[in-house]
């Protein structure tokens, strides 16, 4: 019953992963974190909603502060895409080669 | 078989195969939208009304906002948009994944099939008054804490997109 839950959220965290190893665009590798993140979100509910009881909601909690810093790690993510965009004209992470020894 | 479950689930992935192999980033934001839209309806499904009220609020209200309008400040060109990885490169990480799907479902689908079946919740559950209660009477410390992470965040963001402070 809600392992389905837990296969749908494996699959999307992997799927955020493949966005974030195989894309060479900035953009795309952030929304594919936002991706996985929202998959870890999905398993944390699932299991709130497994162990529901009425002495508090630990997960639902839990996944009010992933929120929370999904929303900082995409303005610091992003503010640093526009940095980056201005120095190089470029968001592809191939570009981005100055620490290479 | 849960109908809502299902739809809901099959236009979730299918946005997520959108998100991550889109060229066109706009098309990648509107999948975005659509994804996380359904995941909202999968947070109702799993007794969870205000956070998906939250998740509609921050991630489709805030967080896909900033991203397009971070996609029309770039306005990048087509051949802006930089080089892909050759298709073998592509197959080897997919296959990669494929394997990283199964190694974290299979435990996780063991795991939920050994536990009890999920009981009933009780009254109330997942609504604004429960949350509300754990997050300011239990969890009061990490929530001060994420608010200091958030303000960090807000210095950060405008020191590093500024040109000149």
């Amino acid at each position: 019953m809600i392992g389905r839950y837990l296969v749908l959220s494996s699959l999307m965290f992997a799927l955020g992963a493949y966005g974030v190893v195989a894309r060479r665009n900035l953009l795309i590798i952030l929304m594919s974190v936002e991706l996985m993140l929202n998959g870890v979100n999905i398993a944390l509910l699932s299991f709130a909603r497994l162990h529901a009881s009425s002495s508090g909601s630990a997960g639902h909690v839990f996944v009010l502060m992933v929120m929370g810093v999904a929303a900082a790690e995409v303005s610091v993510g992003l503010a640093i895409l526009i940095a980056v965009f201005r120095v190089r004209k470029s968001v592809d992470t191939g570009d981005l080669r100055s620490l290479k020894g | 078989m849960d109908l809502v479950f299902a739809v809901a689930a099959a236009v979730s992935v299918v946005a997520g195969f959108g998100v991550v192999t889109q060229r066109n980033p706009v098309y990648s934001a509107i999948s975005m939208l659509v994804c996380f839209l359904s995941f909202a309806v999968i947070y109702l499904k799993l007794g969870a009304p205000f956070l998906a009220a939250l998740h509609v609020l921050v991630y489709t209200g805030a967080i896909l906002v900033l991203f397009l309008f971070v996609i029309m400040l770039l306005n990048l060109k087509p051949e802006e948009l930089g080089e892909e990885y050759s298709a073998l490169t592509k197959g080897i990480l997919a296959v990669l994944c494929a394997g990283l799907f199964l190694g974290l479902a299979i435990p996780l689908w063991q795991e939920a099939s050994r536990l009890a079946p999920a009981a009933e919740p009780p009254a109330g559950f997942g609504g604004i008054e429960a949350v509300g209660k754990s997050l300011f009477v239990e969890y009061a410390l990490p929530f001060e804490l994420v608010s200091v992470l958030i303000l960090v965040a807000i210095f950060g963001g405008v020191v590093l997109a500024k040109r000149k402070i």
